[in-house]
Parts: structure tokens; sequence; C-alpha cells
């Protein structure tokens, strides 16, 4: 890489009054945004894990009641199978959001005539609101309103696809509206990022007999990797605060078999009126949250190091 | 081998050979059939705004159509009871424009501003700030409700156009000055330096330099904050009058399960009319986000 | 024409004027949940009798579920700004009364004599700690059979079963003649209404112990398990596709004859009656089968609580809202509407009533005379939120799965035990 031009200082340069003024605009310029979600961020958490050893009920009370809250919903199976679900929806909608969204990206890379047009189609459900995405899909996997009565409608009457009906599969019936919402999205992400890619050190790794794996593994992944970070934070942001999608998909059911922690917190905050245990739950989303993320941005940072370093 | 096609095909001159050419077929069919399960709940639902109610009740939800209408349009915009007062989603429709509109221009304008800040000039604390806006983004929307409600109160926008817009506003900064520092931060920094030996301050560099080269992420952070806020319902509810309602919860209203007899046909049409403007922005500016996303939105 | 409606608006405003410098302008704005359906045919009622009266009418309905009108409310009272009205119930009126934001209308109440003419079962609840804060609109009864009347028909059954075993026997019948003998919604709310009704049905006394009282013993008896064995017969009755479904679909695939029974609260003659079906012809209406022979009734009522207002007009509208919602004439109007009967037990039914509402009385006075009335816990009238909910989830479980009857009741039990 060449050496970047040297470009005079001016840091240290004594400053008239005028320069050192004109510094300040930067400053000023950030501090309402800093003060804004300052507040926004950190005071609302704050109130809120003040808010978890309270004794509140229906309205907030300030006097501290002890961490019984955080234990007791362990006890509690809408909470227990809500953690489970998030787990388990999680993991398959991110992986699978991603997978077919990057074997779309590879089929989409491959100069196909019609791209822009089948790009807007991939793409498009991103832009539709989870509310929506729930009930159109509710409609479709219903047995009785779609796909089963529709086939079954066409003369194959013994055709059974009752997914969103049995307790044990429904929690797939979200995975799949949650991947038809999320796949084009990736999808668009990763060409972006396969465009990235170096031809030319692919051709070179080819000529030099390098297996397909390794040029994957030394070229293209390096180059999408940051993507592949980006994609993962965004459908992770989806994943925990999945709520509308659910409720109107399957509305928890059947039973409590899809509910998630997201309708577990608003339910004790507001149904129930046990807002300590309401903001108990929050806290806990967000100590998984910190969890999960602490390695994550560790990861990206330490790629971004590197990445300097070799610049 | 399929993962040779992964890789953008280096040479097109040479001729495809019979092997390809089945690639190619396959490549254009595989394609073809999941664009159309893409497409599918879309299909559906514009089918069924074209169908009579009583069609769909006695035939399926999915099908063809045996009789049009266009009354179901008009219905759900102008006629559908919601809320308990018949004036479809109209009203509703115009008071989410009123509010998303403004929302989405300031966060956005916020957003790149403060990029701007960040990136291109020494700031105390940047991580640090970069870390909260992260956690911002994070946040789930029913753990701030209350304490929004209470500082709303304080300022005395309690269920109004202002007050949803503020909240809006912020919650959206975190995601626009996240998108836009990712952006800004690879812009080459002698550009600014050359501005600034020129003698030009802050908002100088900032509308002459910085404006002109992000048209990609300011159609990002617009696509993403119009459709957010757009399709917001939680707050929707929760920080609205009868005066101001934003067209979610009017949505809600004429869908929710535990309403008047299903209605899927105006049903229908309400929720592609509630559709339209973020596809819209979507398929107008869609070419634009792919390159703003590359060019750093994310990485 | 014109002069005269121009000398019209002339005098409106002069009134206005005078009054508004003499006293206060009532206004209100009732926050509620009923933005749609028969429901918000009912609720519109109100608004006009309310206009009628001279008040400036104002409602907020919230769509969706009834815990985002809660989630409202709440958000309303901590940001300062608490509804002058709001459509709430059960023990949580008692909740917000003794979080001292509640209005006090006792003067009222005593000089237009309230206590004399509500429903005695309804005084208490309207009446928390001695000061009334809320007027009940309409009494609902949960414990309903409906029945199509092509089905029963179909399996040539002569009057609707009086107990459970002879419910049984019906919906054999009608399994074999092809027929859904029950019809069933999927959210949890439907689940734990059709159970309550089987619980009732059971014993009256086990109702009270279990869902009034909470009593652990109760909760886990094998009179409770027996409930459970009847609620598993009747799964076994569904539709496979009731989950996700909302109440008034299951209703419809009753009044059309697809299904047999159907167990849900009165407000279905709301929507049967906006639908078009006909009692007698498309569907028979009584109580839910009784094992004990007694005469049953779960109750529910709607009602609305005030919140202390600063502005004048607003107190001045509470006011005027709550004389409205009292008057027999409104009583009357909402009701039949909604499908419940009046709250206010001198109201004489006329003829807009349908005969299900007409039974709905005299099964009430039944009732009450044996002491067998008991409040719904389904319908948040007996316990607090948390254990319903908590119920719930064994309730809907137990439904979706083949859960045992034992495990059910014990589940019941211990998730009671969790929310102390």
């Amino acid at each position: 890489m060449s050496e970047t031009v040297t470009i005079p200082s001016f840091a240290p340069r004594p400053k008239s009054r005028a320069a050192r003024l004109s510094q300040l605009v930067p400053i000023a310029v950030l501090l309402p945004t800093m003060v804004a979600t300052g507040i926004y961020i950190f005071v609302f958490v704050l109130w809120n894990i003040y808010l978890s050893v309270t004794n509140s009920s229906i309205l907030p009370v300030y006097d501290f009641a002890g961490f019984d809250a955080y234990t007791r919903l362990w006890r509690n199976p809408r909470w227990t199978t809500g953690v489970w679900n998030l787990a388990l929806f999680g993991v398959l909608y991110i992986v699978l959001s991603t997978v077919v969204g990057i074997f779309l990206a590879i089929l989409m890379d491959q100069k196909v005539k019609g791209e822009n047009l089948l790009r807007s189609i991939f793409l498009y459900p991103i832009a539709i609101s989870f509310v929506v995405t729930g009930t159109t899909w509710q409609w479709i996997l219903n047995p009785s309103t779609g796909l089963q009565s529709f086939v079954r409608n066409l003369g194959w009457e013994s055709f059974e696809f009752s997914l969103i009906t049995d307790r044990d599969t429904a929690i797939y019936a979200v995975v799949i509206a949650g991947i038809w919402h999320a796949s084009g999205f990736v999808m668009v992400m990763v060409l972006a990022a396969l465009r990235g890619v170096d031809t030319d050190m692919v051709k070179a790794g080819q000529i030099d007999g390098a297996s397909m794996a390794k040029i994957y593994r030394r070229i293209i992944l390096p180059t999408i990797w940051p993507v592949l970070i980006s994609v993962f934070i965004i459908l992770l942001q989806f994943a925990i605060k999945t709520f509308d999608l659910v409720l109107a998909l399957t509305h928890g059911g059947p039973g409590i078999s899809t509910t998630f922690p997201a309708m577990f917190v608003y339910d004790r905050l507001f149904a129930a009126g046990e807002l300590a245990q309401g903001a108990a739950a929050a806290v806990w989303m967000l100590i998984g949250l910190v969890v999960l993320f602490l390695p994550i941005l560790a990861l990206n940072w330490v790629i971004r190091r590197q990445k300097g370093a070799v610049k | 081998m399929t993962a040779i096609d992964t890789i953008p095909n280096l040479d097109r001159k040479k001729p495809l050979r019979p092997s390809q050419v089945v690639g190619r077929i396959a490549l254009y069919a595989t394609l073809i059939v999941l664009a159309l399960f893409v497409l599918m709940p879309l299909a559906v639902i514009i089918l069924n705004s074209v169908r009579f109610n009583d069609d769909i009740l006695r035939e399926s939800f999915i099908g063809w159509p045996t009789r049009l209408t266009l009354e179901n349009w008009g219905v759900a915009w102008g006629e559908a009871c919601i809320n308990a007062s018949c004036t479809g989603v109209k009203p509703y429709f115009w008071a989410s424009i009123l509010m998303v509109v403004p929302a989405t221009v300031i966060s956005t304008a916020i957003g790149l501003i403060n990029g701007f800040a960040l990136t291109k000039w020494k700031m105390p604390f940047a991580g640090f700030i970069f870390v909260a806006i992260t956690i911002g983004v994070f946040l789930p929307p029913q753990v701030v409700l209350l304490p929004w409600a209470i500082a709303l109160g304080w300022l005395g926008l309690s269920k109004s156009l202002v007050g949803l817009s503020l909240v809006h506003i912020i919650q959206g900064t975190c995601f626009t000055t996240l998108f836009c520092r990712n952006y800004l931060i690879n812009l080459p920094d002698d550009l600014i330096k050359a501005a600034r030996i020129d003698g030009a301050g802050f908002f100088r560099t900032f509308w002459k330099i910085v404006v002109p080269l992000s048209p990609p992420i300011i159609i990002v952070t617009i696509i993403w904050q119009f459709t957010f806020i757009w399709n917001e319902f939680l707050f929707a509810i929760t920080f609205s009058s009868s005066d101001f309602r934003p067209i979610t919860a009017a949505l809600m209203s004429l869908n929710a399960n535990d309403t008047g007899v299903s209605e899927y046909g105006f049903g229908s049409a309400a929720v592609l009319i509630a559709a339209i403007p973020p596809l819209v922005i979507y398929f107008l500016g869609g070419r634009y986000f792919v390159r703003g996303l590359t060019q750093g939105a994310v990485k | 024409m014109k002069r005269t409606t121009k000398l019209g608006i002339t005098v409106a405003a002069i009134a206005i004027a005078v009054s508004g410098a003499a006293q206060a302008e009532p206004k209100t704005n009732v926050l509620h949940q009923w933005h749609s359906g028969a429901n918000a045919d009912a609720i519109n009622k109100l608004g006009d009798m309310y206009t009628a009266a001279g008040g400036t009418w104002n409602q907020t309905a919230v769509p969706g579920h009834t815990s985002n009108t809660i989630a409202r409310l709440r958000a309303d009272v901590i940001s300062g700004t608490p509804p002058s009205a709001v459509q709430l119930k059960g023990p949580e009126i008692g909740e917000w009364a003794n979080t001292g934001l509640t209005a006090n209308m006792n003067d009222l109440a005593a000089s237009e004599g309230w206590e004399d003419v509500v429903a005695p079962e309804l005084v208490s609840v309207m009446r928390p700690d001695g000061e009334w804060v809320a007027v009940p609109m309409n009494i609902h009864r949960i414990d309903w059979m409906w029945a199509s009347k092509s089905a029963m028909d179909t399996v040539g059954a002569t009057g609707l079963p009086k107990t459970w075993p002879e419910f049984n026997e019906v919906a054999e019948k009608m399994m074999a003649a092809g027929i859904i003998p029950v019809a069933h919604g999927g959210q949890d709310w439907i689940d734990g209404t059709l159970f309550e009704i089987v619980v009732q049905g059971i014993s009256t006394d086990l109702f009270r112990k279990a869902f009034v009282e909470l009593d652990l013993d109760a909760l886990q008896s094998a009179e409770m398990q027996s409930a459970f064995d009847q609620l598993r017969l009747m799964v076994g009755w569904m539709d496979e596709a009731f989950p996700g479904r909302g109440w008034e679909e299951p209703l419809n695939m009753m009044a059309k004859g697809e299904a047999g029974f159907y167990f849900h609260g009165d407000w279905a003659i709301g929507t049967m009656n906006a639908a078009g079906y006909e009692y007698g012809k498309d569907y028979l209406c009584s109580g839910a089968p009784m094992n004990s022979g007694e005469p049953g009734y779960i109750l529910n009522s709607d009602s609305v609580v005030f919140f202390k207002q600063n502005d004048p007009d607003y107190v001045e509208g509470q006011k005027l809202l709550a004389s409205t919602i009292m008057t027999p004439e409104f009583q009357k109007v909402f009701n039949v509407a909604k499908g419940s009967i009046p709250a206010r037990m001198d109201v004489e039914l006329g003829d807009d009533f349908n005969p299900c509402q007409h039974l709905n009385i005299k099964d009430l006075k039944a009732a009450a005379d044996a002491g067998t009335v008991v409040r719904s816990m389904a319908h948040n009238m007996a316990v607090p939120e948390k254990f319903r909910k908590a119920m719930f989830t064994v309730i809907s479980e137990f439904i979706t799965s083949d859960m045992s009857s034992e495990d059910a009741a014990r589940r019941m039990a211990e998730s009671v035990i969790n929310e102390y």
C-alpha cells in the first residue's frame, strides 16, 4: 500500500480566538444529541433497572425491595418458554436468513438478466411492517383460510399443512415469516459485499492452484466478513425485539408455545400490572444482549485492528 | 463443483459448454421460483383486495378472483369504520405522513451532521458516544415506553404529533448516526483538511464537501427511518390521541382478531394502502440503497 | 331557512358563552377498547346521548388487545394526564382506587340513589373502600351455551342438554353425523372462558374456591381434575384449525351449522344480530350445563372508571357521563346493541331485546336467589390479572397438548403459588 502524503498538521499551531471558537462548533453540534440520546439510553435504562428492585405493581414506586423479581420469573413458564423460543428462533432466523441471503446473493452475482427487478422483488418484504407480515402469513398458514384449504379446493383432499396450529411446529411458522421478511435484505448486503471482492486476487489464487475452500477462506470471506457482522447485528436486533410479528401471526399460541421474552415484558408491564417484574425481565434481556454482544464487538474490533495493521 | 459458480464469471467471451447451459437454466429456474415464493404474500393480498369478501370467505383465502371489484379500495380509503368512526384509513394515512416526513428528515439531518462531527473532527469521548449509540439501537421498545411517557409528560407533549415525532427523532438518531458515522469514516480526510486550509468552518465544510458526497447514505437512512417510523405500532397507539393517530393503529383495528366479522376484502386493500409509501420509497431508492450500503453504511 | 340557521347559531353561541361564564362546560374523553363492530356501535350510542345532554364527547379507542388499552392508561397516568374516564373492570377498579388517583363520585351516587338500583353483585366492585369511583354499564353473562338449530335438528335432539353427561351424548351424536360438536377459538382468554364454564358446571363451590379465593387445595382437587377430564373430551370434539382463531369465527361456524355448540359470553348476541342470524331459526341459547342442577350464573360487567381531573370542564363532564350511563334509557339502548343486560335492576326489557337477553334476566334472578352467582375469572372480575394469566397458561397448554388432568390441576396450583 502506498504511503499517504503527510499533510501539514495544524493542531499544535497557536490559534486565534476565532479558530479556538470554531473548534467548539462540532462539540456544540453534537451536544443536543448527546444530551437527548444520553437521557434516552442511560437514564431510561437506569430507571428501568431501579424499577426492577422496587415493589412497583401498577404504578412506579421507588422503595427498594430487593432482587426477588429477578429469580421469581424463572419459575414462570411464560418466561422460560419465551427464552427458549427466542434462543431457537434467534438461531434459526439468523442462520437461515443469512444462508438463504448468501445463496440468493451468489445466484444474483452470476450476471443474471433483470437483476434490478429481481433485487427489488427480494428486497420488498423488509419494507413491510411486522404486523402486516404476521397477519398475512397467518392468513396463508392457517389451515382453514390459507394454503391447506387452497390445495384441498384444487382437489387434493388429504393435503395437510397445519404448521401453525400444532404447538410443536408453530415456532417454525414464525421462523418462516421471519426469513421471508429478512433474507432479501441479507442478499442485498452480501451482494454488495461480493461486488467488492477483488477478482484479480481470486484469479491469481486459481492460477496458483489454490483450492476453492482456500480461496473462500483467504480472499472472499475476509472481504464480506464486516458485512456479515452487520447483518448479524441487524438480525439480532430484530430477533430480540420480536413482538408484533408473533402477536399477529400466532398470538403466542397454540397455548404458550410461541411466546417471546418481549411479549412477557409487555404483558408484565402493562396487562398484569407487575412493573417490577416486567422491568426485571427487561434487565435480563439487556444482560443477555450484553453477553452476546461483547464477543462480537471485540471480534469486530480485532478484525479492524488487523486490517489497519496491514494498511 | 458449484462453488466455482460463486466467483463472478471471469471470462464471458467463451461460448457456453452444454453443462453450463444446464447450469444457467437451473440458475434462472431457482431464482424465479424463489421470487415467486417471495411475491406470494403480496400477490395474495393484491388479489384479495379486488375480490368480494363473500367470495373470499366462501372459496378460500388464496385464490383467483372469480369476480372483480374495486370497491374494497374505496371502502378502505374513505368508509371503513375504525376506532368507532367511519372515515376509512384516509385521516390516519395523512397523520402518518405528517409525522413520518419531518421525523425522517430531521433525524437524517442530525445523523449526518453527527456523523461528520464524530469522524472528521477530534471529539472527546468519540468512541464512548459510538458505543452508547449502538446500545440505543438495541433497546427493546417495551422497556422505554414508560420512561418516554414520563419524559413527554414533563415536556407537556404527551399524546401529540410533536411528542411522538420527538420520540422517533431521538430513537432514530441512534440509527442514523450509526449509519452516517460508518459511511463518513471512509470518506478521505484529505478533502476535509483541504477545505479547512482554505479557511472553511464546520458548517461550510459540511455543506460544501460532506453533503454533496453523501447522497447514498442519505438515501439509506431516509429509507430506514421512513419504513421504521411508518410501520411502528406500540408507540403509535400509546402516544396518539383521537385528533392524531398513525395508520398502523388503524390497520390493527381493521385486521385485529377480535374485531368485527372478518373483512378480508377491504382489510387487504387497507394493508396495501399502508404499505404503498414504504414500498414506493424502496423501489425509487432501492438502487441507491444497495450502493449506499456497499459504500460503508454497514462496514 | 338560512336566516333561521344563522339565528340559531347565534343563540347557541350566546347560550354557550353565558353558560361558559357561569359554569364549566362538560367535556369528556373516554378511553376504551371497543374500536369496531357491535361494540363500537354500542359506545357510539353513549356518545350520542352524551352530546344530546349538552356535553362535548370525545373518545380514544385503542385497537388490538386489552393490554394495549392498559398500556395506554398507565402511560397517561404516569405522564400526569390521566384520562377523565376509562373502561376498566373487576378488581382492577379497586387497584386503581388504591392509588388515590380515581375521582370520588359519592355525591352524585347519593343524589341519584345508585345503591338502590345497581345489581347488588356489582356495588362492591364499583365502590371499593366505600367510594364510588366507577359506574357499571351492563351485566354480561359468561356461561352461555349457544347451539346451532340445524345441528340440533340433524341429530334429533329435543332439548338443550342440562348437564355435562347429557351434553356429551349429544356431542357424540353430532360427531357421528359429521358436524363439529364444539366450535372454539385459539386465544388464551377464549380457552379460559370455556374452562371456567366447565368448572362452574361441575360445581359452583369449586368455582368459588378455585377461581375466586385461589384455594390451592381446590385448584388441585379431584373435582378440578374431573373438570379437566370434561375439557379433554371437548377438545376431542373441536376441529383442528382452532388455534389462532378469534372469538367470532367459531360463532359463525355455530350459527351456520358447521359446528354444534359454542360456549361463550353474550356479546355474541350483538354480533349475531349484526350478521342477521335469528334466534330459533339459526341458533338456540341456554345457560351452560350444570351437573348440580342449580341455576348457574357467571357474571361479568363492563364499567367506566373516573380519574381525578383538574380542568373543571372535565370534572363536570364526568358527572354528566356518569349520570348518562346510569339513565335507564342508556342502559337499555347500549345493552340492546351489546347483547348484555342492564346493570340497573329496575329497567324493564322491551321487545328490542333478544329472547336470550330475557332469559338472562330470568336466570340472573334465579341464581341470585339461590346464591350461585359467581364473578368471572376469565374476564377479570375475580382475581388480579397475574393469577388469571398464570391459570390461562395452564389451561391453554392443556388444550393444545396431551397433558393429563392430574398434571393440569397440579400445575394450576403451582402457577398460582409462583405468582404470590
